[in-house]
């Protein structure tokens, strides 16, 4: 699994970094960043993943298989 | 409608008390019947989450660049603007409002928040609206712009006028006079900060306002003005229904109370799940740029206000099982507490740091807490949803 967040769709809600802090971090707008967009998620941080995809109220949070 | 608006018949009270009170079953109901609500002849409430999240995302179709909010004869910026100048307003006002922002302004949060508490905690009684729900947001706008603590009391009129005219002028034409006088009163006063901010730049907004460029140039007096106006009437009441719609729910879920003793850090996740379920603000304002077609074959025509119903469809399954029911454990349902699309609201991440430092603060303190014997909670009949008095009992040392 690999996440990357949708920048036209991305709002600043800040939902992704809070719920993802391991996958996700916060620019200075408050809107998510993938800390590390090339590498594949880790088994233990796909839970995560899940969830921020889950919370983002404009589905800008991708999770690609 | 908006928030600012005045209720002129005993029907239009009925409902909006029905809206305010029993919001599942309100909604509920309305979506049964169809995809919009008539709230009257031009203006329309949008129910289904289908339909909320097009219409948050669709600012060509659904457009915020009107005049007239609460009082003021201008659009206040950002709200009242549409992409792209909007944008433009925003990446300026987005960093100051993020959330790293918001966490070196929280110390002075929970100092206020400490402060409030110590004048009731040894009583074991408080209105908890009162003396938490309406100062703590108003002292946090003093911090954030500036201002000394002294002027609070002004603050609290100024933005009652505005929000809910007729709690101080029962008289819809006569309260629309004092909501619009009120709203220069605001204007003439940010003015006077505003050029001393010029003159003497210190570190709050004003001074970030007033020293701000974009595209090379420095906003206008009027920019700045209509800036400030929107911090005041956003930054306030949202917040303190936000808190008594919190509260109202742990008074009658003790379960829900007892997770917050037990477990600090539990409150990120049940404040999320309760602005969804409750959903204080319960609807924001668009203006329809053309007929537009929903997929029931409703037509909304051209110029209709519409109010897009949040409160509706953050409760609506239809597209999100499990929506219909609270659990305030699960932090994993999306919601539009705080609108969405463009205009998702610029002070979001304050009113969160807010919401979890009074909710932390306040179970570390006064765990224990109940209604008073004999008190009610009434809902008031708002868009911003809230309960006026909630008059709060603890045990103390003497009682306990």
């Amino acid at each position: 699994m690999r996440i990357r967040i949708d920048e036209e769709r991305c709002e600043g809600h800040g939902r992704c970094w809070e719920t993802a802090p391991d996958l996700v971090e916060d620019d200075d707008r408050g809107r998510g960043v993938v800390r590390d967009p090339d590498a594949p998620v880790a088994p233990e941080h796909e839970a995560q993943a899940r969830q921020a995809a889950n919370v983002c109220p404009e589905r800008a949070v991708i999770l690609d298989p | 409608m908006t928030y600012g608006a005045v209720v002129t018949s005993e029907e239009a009270a009925r409902i909006a008390y029905e809206r305010s009170a029993c919001p599942r079953e309100f909604f509920a109901q309305r979506r049964a019947d169809g995809s919009v609500e008539q709230l009257s002849p031009n203006d329309v409430m949008l129910l289904r989450r289908v339909d909320v999240e097009h219409a948050l995302k669709h600012w060509e179709d659904y457009s915020s660049d009107f005049a007239g909010i609460m009082g003021s004869e201008e659009p206040i910026i950002p709200l009242n603007v549409d992409p792209p100048l909007h944008v433009k307003y925003r990446r300026l006002l987005d960093p100051y409002f993020a959330p790293k922002k918001m966490a070196a302004l929280q110390p002075a949060v929970q100092r206020h928040t400490n402060d409030l508490i110590d004048a009731f905690v040894d009583q074991g009684h408080c209105d908890f609206s009162a003396e938490i729900a309406v100062p703590l947001p108003c002292s946090t706008f003093l911090s954030l712009f500036g201002l000394p603590l002294d002027e609070l009391d002004d603050l609290v009129r100024w933005k009652d006028i505005m929000i809910r005219p007729q709690s101080v002028e029962p008289d819809a034409e006569k309260a629309l006079a004092l909501q619009a006088a009120t709203a220069k009163e605001i204007y003439g006063r940010f003015a006077v900060e505003m050029a001393d901010r010029r003159a003497n730049p210190r570190d709050d907004l004003i001074s970030h306002l007033t020293h701000a460029e974009i595209d090379g140039e420095h906003l206008t007096d009027s920019e700045v003005l209509r800036t400030c106006f929107l911090m005041l009437s956003a930054g306030l009441d949202t917040v303190t229904v936000s808190l008594q719609c919190i509260f109202s729910y742990l008074l009658e879920h003790d379960d829900a109370r007892r997770m917050l003793v037990a477990e600090p850090g539990s409150e990120v996740n049940l404040i999320e799940e309760l602005l969804r379920w409750e959903t204080p603000v319960q609807a924001v304002a668009r203006r329809a740029t053309h007929d537009i077609e929903l997929d029931d074959g409703t037509v909304i025509p051209a110029g209709t206000q519409v109010s897009i119903g949040i409160a509706s469809a953050n409760v609506d399954p239809d597209g999100l099982p499990g929506a219909d029911t609270a659990d305030v454990r699960r932090g994993d349902l999306r919601n539009y507490a705080f609108g969405g699309g463009p205009h998702r609201c610029l002070g979001s991440n304050l009113a969160r740091m807010e919401l979890r430092t009074v909710v932390r603060t306040w179970h570390d303190r006064i765990p224990e807490y109940s209604l008073a014997p004999g008190a009610e909670m009434v809902w008031n009949s708002s868009l911003l949803r809230g309960v006026d008095h909630l008059p709060l009992v603890w045990p103390t040392e003497g009682t306990r």
